[in-house]
């Protein structure tokens, strides 16, 4: 299976790559500040970030232009998706719905 | 919980410091979460190029530059002028260490210690440069001591060295 550029923004994020991965999930949804994000995280993944792993993640994201903070009066920033954000999310989600698609065509098969 | 915030970096806590310890206080302290934000902490130390846009434009520096600002973390960031004086420290020790390794070899031939002032030499020049550059607005007690234990240390070991040597 050939990458493409957008497949491969979240491959050398290394131990965050996968909260990488849920940030801009959550943010598909519309903006969201650090405190909302591993509410819906936890929701959606099960999985709650801590905010050394969550900072770490969001920091990566926002120096490779994939997310943006937009401004608030609040102390509390919140991020968006940005359209390059958005592209790497749908190549990253379509490659793994190949591979999704492929382990259970295989387990049926067995 | 908040005081773990010093764990990071100035430059890091004055772009996510707020919102940082307002996810933090949302959270139930654990010693799980401590030990997440230390790990964070340390990833913030170690990339700084991350979260500093001054830094990016740095990423064509050659390896060594890299190597140097890593070593001096936290320390004074030496400005060009501080650099030109120990670039001459460095010269002028260089010139003068050659003299006296010719004169010493010429007096006492290769005998252990004058062949360990010879192999001293460089990682001794490395450090008066390094000590002129980085140490110059440290108080002068501090500077004597780095540099007497430096060469000291740099000097027995090749000393011990070149013992080892002439025996075998």
């Amino acid at each position: 299976m050939r990458k493409t550029k957008e497949d491969t923004e979240l491959d050398d994020f290394g131990r965050f790559s996968e909260p990488a991965l849920l940030i801009l999930v959550s943010l598909a949804e519309g903006p969201k500040h650090g405190y909302s994000m591993t509410e819906d995280i936890e929701i959606v993944a099960g999985v709650r970030l801590g905010p050394g792993t969550l900072y770490g993640a969001i920091a990566r994201l926002e120096s490779r232009g994939l997310i943006e903070p937009l401004k608030s009066e609040d102390r509390r920033n919140p991020y968006r998706l940005t359209g390059v954000g958005e592209r790497a999310l749908r190549a990253r989600l379509d490659s793994m719905m190949t591979v999704v698609r492929a382990g259970q065509r295989r387990l049926a098969s067995a | 919980m908040k005081w773990l915030l010093r764990l990071y970096p100035a430059e890091w806590r004055k772009r996510y410091g707020e919102e940082f310890a307002a996810v933090l206080a949302s959270q139930r302290a654990s010693l799980g979460m401590a030990f997440d934000v230390f790990s964070g902490a340390i990833d913030a130390h170690l990339h700084p190029q991350i979260y500093n846009s001054q830094s990016k434009q740095n990423e064509g520096d050659t390896m060594t530059n890299e190597m140097l600002q890593r070593c001096t973390v936290g320390g004074p960031k030496p400005s060009k002028r501080d650099k030109d004086v120990a670039s001459m420290f460095m010269i002028g020790s260089a010139l003068v260490m050659t003299v006296a390794y010719l004169v010493l070899t010429k007096i006492y031939r290769t005998r252990p210690a004058v062949e360990a002032f010879g192999y001293a030499s460089f990682p001794v020049i490395s450090l008066i440069y390094t000590q002129t550059a980085y140490l110059r607005k440290r108080p002068i007690f501090t500077q004597i001591l780095v540099a007497a234990a430096g060469v000291t240390a740099m000097y027995l070991f090749f000393f011990g060295v070149c013992v080892i040597a002439s025996k075998l």
